[in-house]
């Protein structure tokens, strides 16, 4: 008895370390699988660090640009440098996207490597990743119909460049004005920061401007009236085709799956070169010491990856005033109250979003109510109101786009009925007269037999 | 010839007058119970015209008391007016038993009908 017991406790005990091992590795297996969701792209659960894929026409971009990225490095991003026309280059890999970013700054190539081409960077848009797109003098179709396709037109002329002969830079080496000091900023806190840029942005590259049709790009830079797009070593033929405020140096589109795209026509003005040089203009002759380059790079950055004006609402409650659990069905008539919370990332967390124009609508085909939710600077919204005469199946939307900020667009249903018919008011006050005149004449009525019956 | 107008319908409304008072008094009681039927169908209409059709229901039923009871009297009338020809059979009290019960049921609905 002893021994089979002793046996079987041996045996027990190697199978335990056999199933132990087992779980061991299962657990591994199980880990190891998850690990690929792990690092997924600027989703709203997990916006954690990110893997941009900056393609250079050379390494030589890596020293001359330094400061620009290890300020995004230092910002939280794993930077990725490789050739444009590397034939090892993939977005993607078994379906599943490798980078939450792309910056190309090779506006020189003609062909991407193998696996990368103008409609893979356009389906890695569509998925809601961001695009840093740089071109200069030496663009290339390629980058030229990438921007087309993103609502930017570059100028055709292959050897246009942005000539401003009044708000240019004022240097020795430069003579022939196209180093220009650019100031014209679109008015936007979120999409350029809280704090004024107070030096001019020097910019030397290639003009482009906005398609009309287009009604999601901005121009984040303009050049000033002043400015046109032309050859500066040959005469001009004909007058020049982009001119003046058109002309736009930098710009953004926020796509409707809110991925941001930056489009901007100088390479140069990312270079370290631009970021440490003082500037002046030449018109208005203050001198700064450090160009605006740096901040103003570094804020639009920021808003290209999100770490500004990107809102998400949340939590959308709604319930009758008075009580806390929310119906299937409201009466008409009824008052009741929508709640819904706010947030806005901020690199790092969830910061509760506060404004006083977000508005609630409760919708049937049109808005019966329009309501401005307030705010209790937490992030949550909430508002009050009185269901209409209405009945039907209605929606609780909330619709909101703001310059520079990601659209929100909520909507939850909810029928209306009409009142039970034991609901209405017991007796109606304009009906008196009806109820009087009916009793009226049954009084009449029964008058009138006595009289007539009794009548001799 | 407006004068001879005037003159004729003077005339005729003197006749009708004279024709009526010979009426036996039943029938005056009848007419004057139509009369006042009608009279307060009227006043209900005119005052839906004011203030508008809101509780339909109870408008229909106000005017259909009145206009259905009037019609009943009506039919009494006829059925108890010995110069008819038509009904020399029917003893009036079996007309005036059929008034009562008709409109027992008219009042039923009505009452129904009001909300």
């Amino acid at each position: 008895m002893q021994l089979v017991s002793a046996c079987t406790k041996t045996l027990l005990d190697s199978r335990g370390k056999a199933a132990a091992m087992e779980k061991f590795s299962i657990s591994i297996l199980l880990i190891i699988s998850l690990l690929p969701f792990l690092c997924s792209s600027f989703s709203q659960e997990s916006p954690t660090d990110r893997r941009i894929l900056v393609l250079l026409d050379d390494f030589s971009l890596k020293s001359s640009h330094s400061i620009f990225f290890s300020s995004l490095k230092s910002r939280g991003f794993d930077l990725d440098f490789k050739l444009a026309d590397d034939p090892k280059l993939a977005l993607q890999r078994y379906g599943q996207y490798l980078y939450d970013g792309l910056v190309l700054f090779s506006p020189s190539v003609e062909r991407f490597g193998v696996a990368l081409d103008l409609a893979a960077v356009l389906d890695f848009v569509d998925s809601g990743h961001d695009l840093i797109v740089a071109a200069d003098a030496s663009a290339s179709d390629l980058i030229k119909s990438i921007a087309t396709e993103c609502g930017v037109d570059f100028d055709e002329d292959p050897s246009a460049l942005v000539i401003d002969h009044k708000t240019f830079a004022v240097s020795e080496i430069e003579g022939d004005h196209t180093l220009i000091a650019a100031d014209d900023f679109i008015q936007s806190d979120v999409i350029l920061g809280k704090t004024k840029i107070e030096a001019p942005v020097l910019f030397k590259g290639i003009a482009h401007s906005i398609n009309g049709a287009n009604g999601l790009a901005l121009k984040v830079l303009s050049a000033s009236p002043s400015a046109y797009s032309a050859n500066p070593s040959s005469k001009l033929s004909s007058p020049p085709s982009l001119t003046g405020s058109t002309i736009s140096l930098v710009s953004v589109m926020q796509a409707r799956n809110n991925a941001r795209i930056m489009i901007t026509g100088s390479l140069d003005m990312f270079s370290n070169r631009c970021f440490r040089s003082g500037v002046q203009n030449a018109e208005s002759a203050i001198k700064y010491d450090k160009s605006g380059n740096e901040q103003f790079v570094a804020e639009l950055t920021k808003w290209i990856f999100h770490e500004r004006g990107h809102l998400k609402a949340v939590n959308v409650r709604h319930h009758k005033l008075g009580e806390t659990d929310e119906p299937a069905m409201y009466r008409i008539k009824d008052d009741l109250e929508f709640y819904v919370e706010i947030y806005e990332w901020s690199g790092k967390s969830w910061e509760p979003y506060v404004a006083n124009d977000a508005q609630v609508q409760f919708y049937m085909m049109s808005p019966y109510v329009l309501k401005t939710l307030s705010t209790d600077q937490k992030g949550l919204y909430h508002t009050t109101f009185k269901v209409p005469d209405v009945y039907g199946v209605f929606q609780f939307k909330v619709e909101y786009e703001r310059l520079g900020y990601t659209s929100l667009s909520l909507s939850k249903q909810i029928p209306v009925r009409p009142f039970r018919h034991n609901e209405y008011e017991r007796f109606i006050t304009t009906a008196f007269p009806y109820y009087g005149a009916s009793f009226a004449t049954m009084a009449g009525f029964f008058i009138f037999s006595f009289v007539y019956l009794y009548n001799k | 010839m407006a004068r001879s107008t005037s003159k004729d319908a003077q005339a005729l409304f003197n006749s009708l007058r004279s024709a009526y008072a010979a009426t036996p008094t039943s029938l005056k009681i009848i007419d004057l119970y139509v009369g006042f039927a009608v009279f307060t169908a009227l006043i209900q209409v005119v005052y839906m015209a004011i203030v508008g059709s809101f509780p339909f229901n109870s408008f229909l039923s106000g005017v259909l008391s009145c206009v259905g009871t009037a019609v009943l009297a009506v039919c009494l009338r006829i059925q108890v007016n010995k110069e008819n020809k038509e009904f020399k059979d029917l003893p009036p009290e079996r007309a005036f038993a059929d008034f009562v019960l008709c409109n027992l049921v008219l009042h039923l609905v009505i009452m129904n009908f009001l909300g």
